[in-house]
């Protein structure tokens, strides 16, 4: 029996204690984890454990204890900016996964990370990046979560060139915060106009122009603001959040900086993947869900981009060696499905969010999985990453090789794991939405069920040349088995991969909480607000949603689970079975091959042109605009200056008599004018 | 008695001879010297000017006046001390290495 004092207790009114936690972990690591290196890590994890604990008794207080979502906010300056957190479904589910996935990473890196010189700096940078996710995550404001938001790209940045004296770890760094800034640019602009927007309407009493409950509850009104450019105001502000999205959570474009962000330690990568920083842009659209809704079109650009990125990502994964960098193509892949299904929710609803979320935590555990357990291969074989190097470890390192395995099976939505309630659930709901969206929502269908078969096929073909065979490089013939606190996490995220399904009933059980976010009434201290009509703030954008529902075909219900089949067929019969010989088409003069192995030629484009052609040619022109025009004016001035010192500074003779001559002569005159004026002394 | 204007008068030319030796001399003690002129032209006025109106008050400014003046000559011949242990010589006209 517990106690009941801990079963009252009210953890949602504690919330703020989720940010503070880590951060407090950050200055102690940053300070004291100095001189205690042997226990490095210590305070990181266990700040985060606490945050663990309150985001769980938050998640109790609200599902179990069925009390009422939470808002809170501190006035913070300028009438109407408030800092402030908000617990509802939405952020629970997050934060609950948030803060698990992180705690095992951190519990891992602890092994991991054993030895490393510098670990203190690790575990302060690694505590400030899990703080930074939660406040994003519990932001209730659009300028908050901008702000947690910058902070999360900060710290991804310094994770990612951790090793720093690595070229390529310090130039990936830059390439990831430089991709994530054109984002973040575009992000700020859209929230700039949001705030304009919400302090000019008329009929808005916004006291919190930014908050969102207050703009969600001011679409009625919003959605009448005059178009800018010719584009409804709303549906220009959810592009450019869009973009800060794509930065964000790796979508086409903006993906370039995922596979180099590989050069951070391995326990960043599955942070950066799994918790803390690509799922960031994700939410951004769940929260933000409402204002979507009630944009025109903006939910289909999302759900275009979405399954693009999902297609393109895992083309590219088939011909990658690298084996952190196919699992970096999977996450693009992933969140393309996660970003498919909440443009999908123009049909669907909130329920498309319930969806969305759902995936974005069952791919949090088996990327971690699958993260974690490559980084104990690298742990094992001398961090050699290309597989084509590997072969054979299953035999050396069962625990990786399974976990390994498991996450796989999880990835590529194997029946009964947690990705195939999650992700055959989006294809089936991408289909109805298809049914409702003409053409381009086929397409989506199209390129989601697509993805499926890709998926397999590059995740077994990782799997097999790493573990199967025979090891093909002098570290891979000895590999060693890593050590207690990485197999505890292995076991733990393994038993979450597989089972995360079947635990919440086939997804139901998340489901159903999840789709409370919106539509139910959130306390704050001041008051409540009402909870949304969704089907209103759908009409407001020109979409209709679904009043029951529907259920696609069988054929559509099997068809992702036969692709999935094809593609582990594919991969076992040309990777394992070695039945087809694919060597005579890895070549580099064959041009599809070419394409795919240089990434779509997109590095080259932002790289070699953009940056380097086009920026530098501009870059130019400044420059013979700085030196001549601007530095030319500045001169002028200071010539001018200079000049007429020359000619004034020889009033000062130094010459004692000449200024006493001059006093007096003013004090005399001052005694003249004073006469003058008043007439006698 | 003598009249005020007879103090006046000789106040005015102390500070005449004192205005016109700080506008043409050029040696440092001499300059200094003026300076003491003026001054004291002024004090004289004070004292006069006091005894005009039988008010002792303006005896006693004078007093402070004659204590200000002593710090200050203090200050001015250890300025010129100086100046003649660095140069030599106490010809102001010299002393302009600060001008420009």
């Amino acid at each position: 029996m517990m106690d009941p004092t801990l079963i009252d207790f009210n953890f949602t009114h504690q919330a703020h204690w989720i940010i503070i936690l880590p951060m407090l972990g950050f200055l102690l690591e940053l300070i004291i984890g100095k001189y205690w290196w042997r226990k490095g890590g210590m305070f990181a994890t266990l700040s985060i454990l606490g945050s663990m604990i309150i985001s769980f008794g938050c998640l109790y207080n609200v599902y179990v204890q069925e009390m009422p979502f939470y808002e809170y906010s501190w006035e913070w300056f300028y009438p109407g900016i408030v800092a402030g957190f908000t617990i509802d479904p939405l952020s629970l589910a997050m934060l609950c996964m948030v803060s698990f996935i992180s705690f095992f990473i951190h519990f891992y890196a602890i092994g991991y990370m054993a030895h490393d010189c510098a670990k203190n700096v690790y575990f302060a940078e690694t505590a400030l990046f899990t703080g930074s996710m939660f406040g994003l995550i519990l932001a209730n404001n659009l300028l908050q979560l901008f702000i947690f938001w910058e902070m999360v790209g900060v710290c991804s940045y310094l994770l990612i060139g951790f090793w720093w004296h690595r070229p390529e770890a310090a130039a990936a760094g830059k390439k990831a915060w430089m991709s994530c800034a054109v984002g973040d640019c575009l992000f700020l602009l859209g929230i700039a106009i949001m705030f304009t927007i919400m302090v000019g309407t008329p009929g808005v009493s916004a006291t919190e122009p930014i908050s969102f409950n207050q703009i969600f509850q001011n679409l009625g009104h919003l959605h009448h603001a005059a178009p800018i450019f010719g584009i409804p105001a709303l549906t220009l502000i959810c592009v450019l959040f869009m973009c800060g999205v794509l930065g964000k959570s790796a979508g086409f474009p903006l993906h370039v900086w995922i596979p180099d962000a590989m050069e951070g330690p391995t326990t960043v990568s599955a942070l950066i993947h799994a918790a803390t920083m690509v799922t960031a842009g994700v939410y951004l659209i769940a929260r933000a869900f409402p204002i979507f809704l009630a944009a025109p079109n903006a939910l289909m650009i999302v759900a275009f981009m979405g399954a693009f990125t999902a297609l393109y990502a895992s083309t590219l994964g088939l011909v990658v060696n690298d084996l952190k960098r196919i699992f970096a193509y999977s996450t693009i892949s992933q969140l393309g499905y996660m970003i498919a299904i909440l443009g999908c929710g123009a049909v669907l609803g909130v329920t498309a969010v319930a969806y969305a979320l759902f995936h974005l935590v069952a791919h949090a555990f088996f990327k971690a999985l699958l993260f974690l357990s490559s980084g104990s291969v690298l742990h094992g074989i001398g961090n050699v990453r290309d597989i084509k190097e590997m072969g054979g470890l299953l035999k050396g390192m069962p625990w990786t090789g399974y976990a390994m395995l498991a996450g796989a099976l999880a990835l590529i939505a194997f029946p009964f794991t947690a990705g195939y309630y999650s992700k055959d659930m989006i294809i089936e709901e991408s289909y109805i939405y298809a049914t409702h969206g003409g053409a381009l929502g086929y397409m989506v269908w199209i390129f989601l069920v697509l993805g499926v078969i890709l998926t397999a096929t590059y995740t077994f073909r990782a799997w097999y040349l790493a573990m199967t065979g025979e090891p093909r490089s002098y570290p891979a013939v000895h590999p060693h088995e890593c050590g207690i606190w990485m197999k505890t996490t292995l076991i733990v995220l393994s038993v979450f991969a597989l089972g995360l399904g079947i635990m919440t009933g086939g997804g139901h059980k998340f489901w159903d909480f999840l789709k409370q976010t919106f539509e139910q009434e959130t306390l704050t201290a001041t008051g409540a607000y009402p909870g949304l009509d969704m089907h209103d703030i759908a009409h407001y954008g020109g979409n209709t949603l679904m009043h029951h529902g529907a259920h696609p075909p069988q054929w559509v219900i099997y068809l992702p689970l036969l692709l999935m089949i094809a593609g582990i067929a594919i991969a076992t019969a040309v990777y394992y079975k070695n039945r087809i010989d694919v060597s005579k088409y890895v070549k580099k003069d064959n041009p599809i091959y070419q394409i795919l192995w240089n990434k779509y030629y997109l590095d080259y484009l932002f790289k070699d042109i953009l940056a380097e052609k086009i920026i530098m040619t501009l870059f130019t022109f400044w420059d013979v605009l700085d030196r001549y025009v601007i530095d030319g004016v500045v001169n002028l001035l200071s010539w001018i200056t200079i000049q007429s010192g020359q000619v004034s500074r020889k009033l000062q003779t130094g010459m004692v008599q000449n200024y006493a001559t001059a006093v007096i002569f003013g004090v005399s005159m001052l005694m003249i004018l004073v006469i003058m004026i008043r007439g006698g002394i | 008695m003598i009249p005020l204007e007879y103090y006046l008068l000789l106040a005015g030319i102390l500070f005449a001879i004192g205005a016109y030796g700080i506008m043409t001399l050029s040696n440092g003690i001499k300059l200094l010297m003026c300076v003491e002129l003026m001054l004291n032209a002024a004090n004289m006025n004070l004292v006069a000017f006091s005894t005009h109106i039988n008010d002792a008050s303006g005896q006693v400014f004078a007093l402070f006046s004659i204590a200000l003046a002593a710090a200050e000559a203090a200050v001015g011949f250890a300025i010129i001390l100086m100046v003649y242990r660095l140069r030599a010589e106490i010809d102001i006209d010299n002393v302009k290495l600060l001008r420009w």
